[in-house]
């Protein structure tokens, strides 16, 4: 069981989680566009998607969000809901394409990232909160989309990274080798 | 490359249901959630302050390229702003101070009364829901949920989560956050500002709308002079006051005790010159005006009586509407609703002033500003307007918050 834990995702992504929450909380929380807060957190999930898969993406994203929830305060599950569903989202998206171009791998993080930042409201919607759609649900969506797709050529890789994975490497078939 | 199947679908629901038990156990209030939470926190700690640290200079780049115009406009306004605010200080100040010991005479709750904890504020909240902050003080330092927050400026927000050495404040932007409020008409707040009156202490314009004067002699029996009197407390005409006075209840000329008008209560010598001295020292006002006349005329008995006159006009009356506050989220106004739909309320219009209401059961006492309507829209029906509200606190730029240590009194009362 150790020995399964040291080997999956969950060692790595923990501590990057911690980082990135700590940037979500500093740097980010600052650095608004129109208003806005960037979504690092949840992009990183939608990333972790297209580059692992759906799992994958919705494991980051659960074990993401609950750590997001932990630190801000939020009902516990309630933005790991949105974080798992962008992960899938991500990685159900990359199956369009085998090997996806960085611009494709830009869109998949980004729509991913949408998926989950819409959720949230809905998720809140569902525990009972009072009116938690606001009037500028679209303008967050859609920066916080654009934003997650500037940042996928950063975030892909660690996704990678955290999943101990590696780009597909194409090979040409032995038989079609050149004479 | 990515294979969808079966199983990945399995997994990616067992997880979701995995947060939706985790979403039903935290509203119900777990401790073993609670503890992670506080732990999660420790933990995170070191992190965000290191990346604070490392991060700081970014953040200062980022600012100064996208608000150096702003922050040249701003001060260009503020430089004006505290022009006329030093001009204005010294009046209020006094002001405040008569107005405390007002309070203070009259019994009336006021805010200084109440104790409070200055925190500083250490986080905000990282997602585009929420308006919460987190600020450095929590329950070792007295702060329990509920309490108000407030800076210099005015309402804040209010504790909601509360741990041993930290505490979240949810805004009053947050679209949770509600708070009951009175709106009082600011056209007669500033008709309360001194102005030059006539003589008899009304103003040209209530001479000529014929202002409601009425006019009560309290006649005050005191033992005959010589007999000691009570250093450096004169009546307006300059007499001395006789310690004999003192502390007793003054009685009325029918030898019944003289009752405040306001709460019922036997009011002493004390308070009676306390109100005369105030009234003396203060300005001439249009509303309202309180000019005192004492005179004393010695009785065969050998005792001194003393005729205190004083002259009150009645104020028009003050348009005061309650309603509750209620936030609407990020980059919105708060706005005020549930007003009921009288007459007055046509008075209320951009400009006037909210505060809160207080009452038996509102966690945060009566009388912390809160903001400026500047919007009203009116709504069809019996439904009563709605008045966008513009904070007095910048909640973008919060750094040193003070925790009201007040606990409603129904609370208090169990």
């Amino acid at each position: 069981m150790f020995a399964s834990f040291v080997q999956g995702p969950l060692v790595r992504v923990i501590p990057l989680g911690l980082i990135l929450l700590a940037l979500q909380r500093t740097i980010f929380v600052e650095i608004q566009v129109g208003g806005v807060i960037i979504q690092l957190v949840m992009a990183m999930a939608a990333a972790a998607g297209v580059a692992g898969g759906s799992e994958r993406g919705a494991i980051v994203g659960f074990t993401l969000g609950v750590m997001f929830d932990l630190a801000e305060g939020t009902p516990l599950g309630s933005t790991a809901i949105a974080m798992t569903i962008a992960g899938a989202v991500g990685g159900l998206l990359a199956l369009i394409a085998a090997d996806p171009h960085w611009w494709l791998e830009a869109m998949f993080t980004a729509l991913g990232t949408a998926a989950g930042v819409a959720m949230i409201p809905l998720v809140r919607a569902f525990i009972g909160e009072s009116e938690p759609f606001q009037t500028q649900l679209g303008v967050v969506v859609g920066v916080v989309a654009i934003a997650a797709a500037v940042m996928s050529p950063v975030l892909v890789p660690l996704g990678r990274w955290c999943l101990r994975m590696r780009r597909a490497e194409w090979k040409q078939p032995v038989g079609e080798a050149n004479p | 490359m990515a294979i969808y199947s079966v199983g990945r679908k399995r997994v990616i629901l067992a997880l979701l249901l995995t947060t939706a038990l985790l979403v039903t156990l935290d509203l119900r209030g777990n401790p073993v959630i609670d503890a992670g939470r506080e732990g999660f926190a420790q933990v995170m700690r070191p992190v965000e302050t290191a990346t604070g640290v490392v991060t700081n200079p970014i953040e200062r780049l980022w600012h100064g390229i996208t608000n150096y115009d702003n922050v040249q406009r701003e001060n260009l306004v503020l430089q004006e702003q505290l022009d006329r605010l030093i001009g204005t200080g010294a009046a209020a100040e006094a002001a405040v101070i008569e107005g405390k010991e007002l309070q203070a005479l009259y019994s009336l709750p006021s805010l200084s009364g109440i104790d409070t904890e200055v925190a500083r504020v250490v986080g905000y909240s990282a997602n585009n829901l929420d308006q919460v902050i987190e600020i450095d003080k929590g329950s070792t330092s007295g702060i329990e949920v509920g309490m108000a927050v407030v800076n210099q400026a005015g309402l804040v927000g209010k504790i909601t989560q509360v741990t041993r050495s930290s505490a979240r404040v949810m805004l009053v932007t947050d679209g949770r956050y509600k708070v009951a409020v009175k709106v009082t008409s600011a056209s007669v707040a500033d008709e309360a500002a001194p102005t030059n009156t006539s003589p008899s202490g009304l103003s040209p314009s209530e001479v000529a709308n014929g202002g409601t004067t009425t006019t009560t002699t309290t006649t005050t029996s005191v033992p005959a002079l010589p007999g000691p009197i009570v250093p450096g407390v004169t009546l307006p005409d300059g007499s001395p006051v006789p310690d004999t006075t003192l502390p007793g209840t003054a009685l009325g000329p029918d030898g019944e005790p003289v009752l405040d008008p306001l709460t019922g209560r036997p009011l002493t010598a004390e308070q009676i010159t306390g109100l005369a001295v105030l009234a003396a020292q203060q300005p001439s006002t249009t509303t309202p005006t309180i000019g005192s006349t004492g005179t004393s005329a010695a009785t065969p008995g050998g005792a001194t009586t003393t005729t205190t006159t004083t002259t009150t006009t009645v104020p028009a009356v003050i348009d005061k509407e309650y309603g509750v506050l209620e936030g609407r989220g990020r980059l919105r106004l708060p706005q005020i609703g549930l007003l009921q739909d009288s007459p007055s309320l046509s008075e209320l219009v951009a400009g006037d002033l909210v505060e809160t209401a207080g009452g038996s059961e509102s966690l945060a006492p009566t009388g912390i500003p809160v903001g400026r309507v500047i919007n009203r829209a009116d709504r069809p029906g019996s439904r009563g307007p709605l008045l966008d509200v513009e904070l007095y606190a910048d909640l973008a730029r919060l750094n040193f918050v003070r925790v009201v240590l007040y606990k409603p009194l129904s609370e208090v009362d169990q």
